[in-house]
């Protein structure tokens, strides 16, 4: 924030405001002018809008309650509504009225929508009613949707009402304590000035001194010149950290202001059916060790002569496993539906896959 | 010329080349290599322009990848030069190499100069022009002439949708001019040939707010690839120019006219209504799915796009309570409302937008939200209405510029209402400025989006200024000093008068007759001794009209004009443009000719002042701004708080980069001369400040002088300039051939290799560093300067 800030009131103050231009300043009613009675001060009713002067209203109205002084309305005033002119067009003023009540009711967030679709039409909705209110467009049918409305939230729309109190408050004190922040800032900077100047000085007097003193005039210069730059250099320093820092507790700070959709709460994802009740059938891996502890082959294995003839146990387990395993891949149910249907001689061929290599060979031959 | 860079085979298309060039041209490729942006600074009139472009071009075309060029330029003028320089380039290059490469390089300027419509054309304003051609253009209106609606339409424009879309031009480099000639013999418009050609360039050059400015940036520029090369040259103003593109002045008249224009477009929404309700039915439905056209960017017809907003944003669907037609109207006539109470105000309010936003919304009930999707909306509903005269919505168009910007940007912004023109004014005529604090903000999507943005002017120091101030890192910044044979310019420092009293335009001396006398004095004498034309730039225009009037009632004008005609620039541009007219001609038939004018003005950024238009330069006071506005205030104040640079040194280089731009206005070249002259005391201190190229050629003894000391120097110096300088005497120092240039490089070459044997060799970079070829070149013009040149002068003298 700027200096110009600070002295700054209310943007709109009573004194301070130019309202409509000297063509349109008469009263409608008793007909003074701007520029007889410069003192001259409209004000209006937001039960009809009709403008009319200061002197007027507490002519008409100081005896409780009458009837509105334009020609062709009829509506009841009292004095007590009266107030300043806030925008130029009437309609306006008579519109942000009715949004003032409207949003006092319709006072959802954003927070509360779980996506930006809904909350975009809730919006709309409102947008809708507001609408109709202002151009009076099935005035009973929107006034029932919006009492309706209001009966329904009544708590929500208290809770809100706070909340959004309470946000004001909060946004007020983050700009107070920002302005203070920067004039601090200032006043700091003002003072780094100064101390650089000063320290320049003394530092120009201390060269001079010992110039004047008899030192070498060449080494002299060179130190002041040497003390100065570090000086700088350190203050530069210390001014990044102290930059870095601020940026540090800026960005703690302001993750919490950030708001948004309401945070969706993911269903949890449903579990697929487990007909066995929780019993699991897992197959199991073996992989194919270098080495097995078996009483029947440790005597082999440790046994020279076996070794010396170049006999090797390995070759043994392997074959013994092979034999054990193979076949495995082999569904003797598929494999007899396949025979059969392709009435192969069962004897001569193992497996239908033995049938389909035989067969290659026989082609390749 | 042909030579290599490294790997890279150069043709350059002049004999021979500058050795700063050569250097330019090296750190170039270096950057272009590592991938990253620079900030070059290389004197004024040393060929910037021609080795950029021979390098880039060079280089995309030896690279398969065939990077695109998008070289930006500030002036018309500019741009054309640069077409034509790239013509030539392009020509030499296909006479090397003997055969045309596949090459296209186009220029983009605004509807104004490039339009052919027989009616069009003749319009005045740009403006007027670009509304003209947009009713005769727009999409809409060609598919009612479909539906067989009676509508005027661009012969011109139409006839591009029969050529194939990607071969609207033939291949080669086209001049602005050239394009308007072809357009005219083909009858196609050359605006959307340049503006629809684009993606199919190899060069496009066109003005900073195809790119900067975010309203046109949009729509121009979206289309390029992320590994285009770009080019900001006399980029000195750069940050200017991006404040100026995101900020907004809004006036009592603006927002009477934007009003209306609302109400326009409410009455147009009614009867739309009643004759085609299910226009308005499909935008509300697709602004309720959120679904954008695709189409809807390519539309060259739609006359307003989104300010700078961060890409998640303008996914998001538009917010319910504006998706409506008459719920938006209604929704801007109260924005416009509550501006006009705003406006009301009778004492000076500035703002942030947070503080704006939230007394916004107590009055008027407007939230941020539809706020910042008002420009948007506002797009997208002309585009259903279907409107032709847009200009009149323009007003309109400025508010919700204005509040999306307002409504997106917390930070880097101001809003400053001034209810009265001067401190002295009593009848109020409030402006409200939206004023931009960030240069930062709209040049960040430039430096997101291409991998490498080259910054170059003649004036740029301090370099590590616009990096800071601009946001970006720089893999290489570089300022390279002028070689010359010769000295050929003069800079001086000039801080006392004959009487010893000291000169400045500081404000408490502004007035003080001694003072003004003493320029004076400075004046009358630089007219008695130097030959055609003088420059004379004050720090404003109301500082030149007072000493002006002062001068008048001390005689100096009527010393001076026995030897010069006076000439002064005013705001006026025509005016101004007649005075520079009558200059040159004074200056030509020998007369002789003094023009007084601006530092900051129209004459200091775009005109040269070459050979004989200006052989002296006198800066009379250190050009600094006007340091009571409230916007430059806010700046100040800004780039303390986020960048740490201090009001002083800010202003300080505010000045000194306007003072280089004008002292650098008369030297133009390597066979030019001239004199630059800084008549203040508080120059001497900014000395430094100055650009590298002046600040090396200024002594020592220059830099302190009295009004006789440097009219005793000015004489001397040209004496020496009077004298015949053959060309040949540059050749090896200040120029260099082909020969020249390989013995420098092998001797690079051999040094190098020396290195890498005494293994100091420094790890893997074996690019040509720019400041190492200039520090050897001028060591040779240092032997230069002492034996040879002496031997080579004597022998003219013989």
């Amino acid at each position: 924030m700027s200096r110009l800030a600070q002295h700054k009131t209310s943007p709109i103050t009573k004194r301070e405001v130019r309202i409509g231009d000297a063509q349109d300043e008469v009263c409608p009613v008793c007909k003074s002018s701007r520029y007889l009675t410069p003192s001259l001060r409209f004000l209006i009713n937001p039960e009809c809008y009709h403008k009319m002067c200061e002197s007027c209203v507490d002519r008409i109205f100081s005896h409780g309650p009458a009837q509105c002084p334009i020609p062709g309305c009829r509506k009841t005033l009292r004095k007590a509504r009266f107030r300043a002119q806030r925008f130029e067009d009437l309609q306006v003023e008579r519109e942000v009225d009715i949004r003032r009540r409207v949003a006092a009711v319709f006072n959802r967030r954003e927070e509360e929508f779980e996506t930006l679709h809904d909350y975009n039409n809730y919006l709309n909705e409102v947008e809708d009613i507001t609408f109709n209110l202002i151009n009076q467009i099935d005035i009973e049918e929107t006034n029932r949707r919006f009492e309706e409305y209001e009966k329904m939230h009544e708590q929500e729309i208290l809770e809100n009402a706070s909340l959004e109190e309470r946000e004001k408050v909060a946004f007020r004190d983050a700009k107070k304590a920002e302005r203070d922040l920067a004039k601090e800032r200032r006043d700091l900077a003002r003072k780094e000035e100064e101390e650089e100047k000063k320290e320049a000085e003394e530092n120009k007097r201390d060269v001079l001194n010992r110039l004047a003193a008899g030192q070498d005039a060449e080494k002299v210069t060179k130190q002041g010149q040497q003390v100065t730059l570090k000086k700088r250099m350190d203050r530069q320093a210390a001014a990044e950290r102290q930059r870095l820092l601020h940026l540090s507790d800026a960005r703690n700070g302001s993750s919490s202001l950030i708001r948004g959709l309401k945070a969706k709460v993911k269903a949890e994802p449903e579990a697929p059916i487990d007909p066995f009740g929780g019993l699991k059938v897992e197959t199991k891996y073996f992989s194919v060790q270098d080495d097995y502890v078996w009483a029947g082959v440790q005597e082999t294995k440790a046994d020279v002569l076996m070794g010396a003839g170049g006999y090797d146990v390995r070759e043994f387990t392997t074959r013994a496993l092979c034999d054990a395993f193979s076949g495995l891949g082999v569904f003797i149910g598929e494999d007899s539906a396949e025979r059969e249907r392709i009435g192969v001689d069962e004897k001569a061929v193992g497996t239908i896959t033995a049938e389909r290599g035989v067969k290659r060979m026989e082609a390749a031959s | 010329m042909k030579f290599m860079i490294e790997d890279l085979p150069v043709l350059f298309p002049y004999p021979r080349i500058y050795p700063e060039q050569y250097a330019y041209m090296c750190d170039l490729k270096r950057t272009l290599d590592a991938g990253g942006h620079c900030v070059l600074e290389m004197p004024s009139g040393t060929g910037k322009t021609v080795s950029l472009l021979s390098l880039i071009v060079a280089y995309q075309q030896h690279y398969p990848e065939h990077r695109k060029l998008i070289y930006c330029s500030r002036t018309m003028s500019e741009i054309e030069k640069a077409l034509a320089e790239l013509k030539a380039l392009m020509k030499y290059r296909a006479d090397q190499l003997g055969q045309e490469e596949d090459f296209r390089g186009l220029g983009l300027t605004s509807r104004k100069n490039l339009c052919l419509h027989p009616s069009v054309k003749r319009e005045k304003s740009g403006a007027v022009v670009d509304a003209r051609c947009r009713s005769l253009t727009a999409g809409f209106v060609k598919e009612k002439k479909e539906r067989g609606e009676d509508v005027d339409l661009c012969i011109y424009h139409d006839n591009l949708d029969l050529l194939e879309p990607h071969n609207l031009i033939p291949p080669g480099v086209w001049t602005l001019d050239g394009m308007l000639r072809y357009g005219e013999r083909q009858k196609q418009c050359p605006y959307f040939t340049a503006r629809r050609m684009m993606p199919f360039c190899n060069v496009i050059i066109y003005s900073y707010h195809y790119l900067l400015d975010p309203k046109i940036a949009e729509r121009v520029s979206k289309e390029l690839s992320k590994d285009c090369i770009v080019v900001f040259d006399e980029a000195h103003n750069i940050d200017n120019v991006c404040i100026e593109s995101l900020s907004i002045d809004l006036t009592e008249d603006s927002l009477r006219k934007a009003a209306r224009g609302a109400t326009n477009l409410e009455k147009r929404i009614t009867e739309m209504k009643e004759t085609d309700a299910e226009k308005l039915q499909n935008e509300y439905s697709k602004l309720v799915e959120g679904l954008r056209e695709a189409d809807e960017a390519r539309d060259e017809g739609a006359f307003m796009s989104n300010p700078a907003l961060p890409d998640d944003l303008l996914k998001e669907a538009v917010p319910g309570n504006i998706r409506r037609a008459e719920h938006f109207t209604a929704f801007l006539k109260r924005f416009i409302e509550y501006l006009k109470t705003r406006m009301k105000v009778l004492h000076v309010i500035s703002e942030t937008p947070p503080s704006f936003l939230q007394h916004l919304k107590e009055l008027t009930f407007i939230e941020k939200k539809p706020l910042r999707f008002c420009a948007e909306r506002l797009t997208s509903l002309v585009r259903t209405l279907e409107l032709t005269n847009i200009e009149d919505y323009q007003p309109l168009q400025e508010v919700a510029t204005f509040a999306t910007l307002v409504a997106t940007y917390d930070t880097g912004f101001l809003l400053i209402l001034e209810p009265y023109e001067s401190d002295t004014a009593t009848v109020p005529n409030p402006i409200l400025h939206f004023t931009c604090l960030d240069a930062a903000i709209a040049i960040k999507p430039v430096f997101d989006r291409f991998s490498s943005v080259i910054i170059t002017s003649g004036t740029i120091s301090p370099l590590e200024m616009y990096p800071k101030m601009l946001g970006f890192t720089t893999v290489v910044q570089e300022s390279y000093a002028m070689t010359l044979a010769r000295r050929s310019f003069l800079p001086m420092i000039v801080t006392r008068g004959s009487d010893q009293g000291q000169i400045s335009s500081g404000f408490q001396t502004r007035s003080d007759p001694a003072n003004i006398r003493n320029y004076g004095a400075l004046l009358i004498e630089f007219s008695k001794l130097t030959p055609d034309g003088i420059v004379v730039f004050f720090p404003s225009y109301l500082y030149m009209e007072s000493v002006i009037s002062m001068w008048q009632s001390m005689g100096v004008l009527d010393q001076v004009w026995k030897s010069k005609l006076i000439l002064v620039e005013t705001p006026d541009s025509q005016e101004t443009s007649l005075a520079l007219e009558t200059y040159r001609t004074a200056c030509s038939n020998g007369r002789g000719a003094i023009l007084l004018c601006v530092a900051r003005g129209k004459v200091s950024e775009g005109i040269d002042f070459d050979h004989h238009y200006g052989r002296t330069v006198l800066c009379i006071g250190v050009p600094f701004q006007y340091t009571e506005s409230r916007i430059l205030k806010a700046r100040l104040e800004f780039l303390r708080e986020t960048y740490r640079i201090r009001e002083n040194d800010f202003l300080s280089f505010d000045a000194m980069r306007h003072c280089a731009q004008c002292l650098g206005r008369v030297l133009r070249g390597k066979d030019d001369y001239g004199i630059m002259v800084m008549a203040d005391k508080r120059f001497a201190k900014k000395r430094t400040q100055l650009p590298k190229w002046i600040s090396s050629a200024l002594m020592e003894s220059d830099a302190n002088m009295s009004v006789d000391q440097a009219v005793a120097s000015a004489k001397r110096f040209l004496k020496v300039m009077s004298k015949p300088f053959p060309i040949r005497l540059q050749e090896g120092i200040s120029t260099w051939s082909y020969e020249d240039l390989m013995e420098h490089q092998s001797k690079l070459q051999s040094e190098k290799q020396r290195e890498v044997r005494n293994g100091e060799a420094n790890g893997g970079d074996y690019h040509l560093h720019g400041d190492e070829i200039m520090r050897e070149a001028e060591a040779v013009e240092d032997e230069m300067e002492d034996a040879d040149m002496e031997a080579a002068m004597m022998e003219i003298d013989a």
